[in-house]
């Protein structure tokens, strides 16, 4: 019946969306606490954090992920002398401990791909969640201000709640986006499901077939992260009036 | 060094305009990809945005399939499937490369984006502001027209500009049907022998530099139009009474 996905196919897929959900949540959770802390750092009243925030906002935010990507996996290597070079990213006890782990021949380049995510993600998180604490009106911090309490305490308190509640649709938003980004890992050679799918056009040439099946997974994906996602927002709005900011 | 730099000014016009065989290229192709998919996914996106907004059901429907199809898959596999189906087939007696397939997944994609965009702005548009058009005798297509579409197009402007420098970016994504663009023409450069593994590390970081100079100089471009029509504008003051 379904003559195309033949067991080796099903196996090589199988890994595939494990490699691309693994890839999404580490990169999801790791972009978002650096969007959060970014984003934070814009808002500082010290200048130099200020700019140095809004520098590396505006660098990896505005420099395309697929040439991050290649940039960290393949130029940034090339940086060192040879033998160093294998010595730390390709040939060590750290990056075998990862590989007998993964299964990834050379985990590296999962690294690689990983930090060009998380930098272009959390750039691009950073602006939104900035903009959502711009939308908090300013009297709820001046009253606690005034109330006594610390900066710190109206950060954890007000700022951070506040700003992630605001700027929430938006960042899921740009968290399905990163999902979708993922798929750029496999140019340098990490076997997600992108990568599967390619290699099984290859090795089948059944192309239609494996490229509607790709479809329907990133539809998926899609549709399960935005329903999973609505079901946190509704968490966030608990015991809250609906109307959001404008 | 100075065989970094050499190779460098030996590569920048390829980079900027393309091989001399195959222009336009480069940075120039990936405007123009950007360009195209912008103002064509325009096109759509007034139609499908609207639909969205129809009073009748199948149309709303399947707008919202349109949208959310089109942006629930990465642009990378939109850009395999269009190859897919076009690939080397004639359409309109032009035989379809991988160029044209290029065009037509950019627009796909941009106009879902764009469509949204347009669907969330007519949303944002106040009831009384409709209301009242309509009370003082306009017809529903005159409404839309006249009021709804214009006042909604400008309070969507940022969402526009930040969607075309974000289209700009992901133009990057076409290499995967080697189109010479930037990303491809890169890589073309430095070629796949090792030879070259010293210039990586220059030319990528060109390379990022010439996208970060075209989106960070349109980002900032198009925050002082913005700023520019916003003030002392009826449509702002109505804006932030609704």
């Amino acid at each position: 019946m379904i003559d195309w996905l033949t067991p080796e196919t099903q196996d090589l897929l199988a890994r595939g969306v494990v490699v691309t959900v693994v890839l999404t949540v580490i990169t999801s959770v790791i972009s978002f606490s650096l969007g959060v802390t970014s984003g934070t750092l814009r808002l500082a009243d010290r200048r130099w954090i200020r700019l140095g925030a809004g520098a590396f906002v505006e660098v990896f935010r505005n420099i395309p992920a697929l040439i991050q990507i290649i940039f960290w996996a393949f130029a940034f290597p090339s940086l060192f002398p040879q033998q160093l070079r294998a010595d730390i990213f390709f040939d060590n006890a750290v990056i075998d401990f990862l590989s007998n782990v993964t299964g990834l021949s050379t985990p590296y380049y999962a690294l690689a791909a990983c930090l060009g995510l998380v930098l272009n993600t959390g750039a691009h998180l950073a602006e939104l969640f900035r903009a959502g604490v711009g939308t908090l009106p300013q009297e709820h911090s001046d009253a606690a201000r005034s109330l006594g309490a610390g900066r710190w305490a109206v950060f954890w308190t007000i700022l951070l709640p506040g700003g992630v509640r605001a700027a929430f649709p938006a960042m899921t938003t740009r968290l399905i986006h990163n999902m979708k980004n993922t798929a750029l890992a496999s140019f340098v050679a990490v076997p997600d499901f992108f990568h599967a799918v390619q290699a099984s056009i290859t090795e089948s040439f059944q192309a239609t077939e494996f490229l509607t099946l790709a479809a329907v997974f990133y539809l998926l994906m899609s549709a399960g992260m935005s329903l999973l996602f609505r079901q946190f927002d509704l968490l966030l709005h608990r015991g809250r009036s609906r109307v959001r900011p404008a | 060094m100075s065989d970094q730099l050499d190779f460098l000014f030996e590569n920048l016009p390829n980079l900027l305009i393309g091989f001399p065989s195959n222009r336009p290229g480069g940075l120039a192709m990936s405007l123009l990809l950007a360009f195209v998919g912008l103002g064509i996914g325009f096109a759509v996106a007034v139609a499908v945005g609207s639909a969205h907004d129809s009073p009748f059901r199948p149309i709303r429907w399947m707008a919202g399939v349109y949208i959310q199809l089109f942006r629930g898959i990465p642009l990378i596999l939109l850009l395999l499937i269009v190859n897919q189906l076009l690939g080397g087939r004639i359409i309109l007696g032009v035989e379809s490369t991988p160029l044209t397939a290029a065009f037509v997944a950019l627009v796909l994609y941009s106009s879902a984006y764009q469509a949204d965009i347009i669907h969330t702005g007519l949303r944002a548009i106040p009831d009384r502001l409709v209301d009242d058009a309509r009370v003082m005798g306009g017809r529903r297509r005159q409404v839309y027209r006249q009021v709804k579409l214009p006042y909604g197009l400008r309070v969507m402007i940022p969402a526009f500009t930040g969607q075309a420098i974000t289209l700009f970016k992901d133009t990057s994504v076409v290499v995967i049907l080697g189109v010479a663009d930037l990303t491809t023409t890169a890589r073309i450069a430095l070629g796949s022998d090792v030879t070259n593994a010293p210039f990586w590390v220059a030319t990528y970081l060109t390379v990022g530099l010439l996208y970060f100079l075209v989106a960070f100089g349109l980002s900032r471009v198009a925050r002082r139009i913005e700023f520019r029509i916003n003030r002392g504008e009826l449509v702002h003051s109505l804006a932030k009474l609704a």
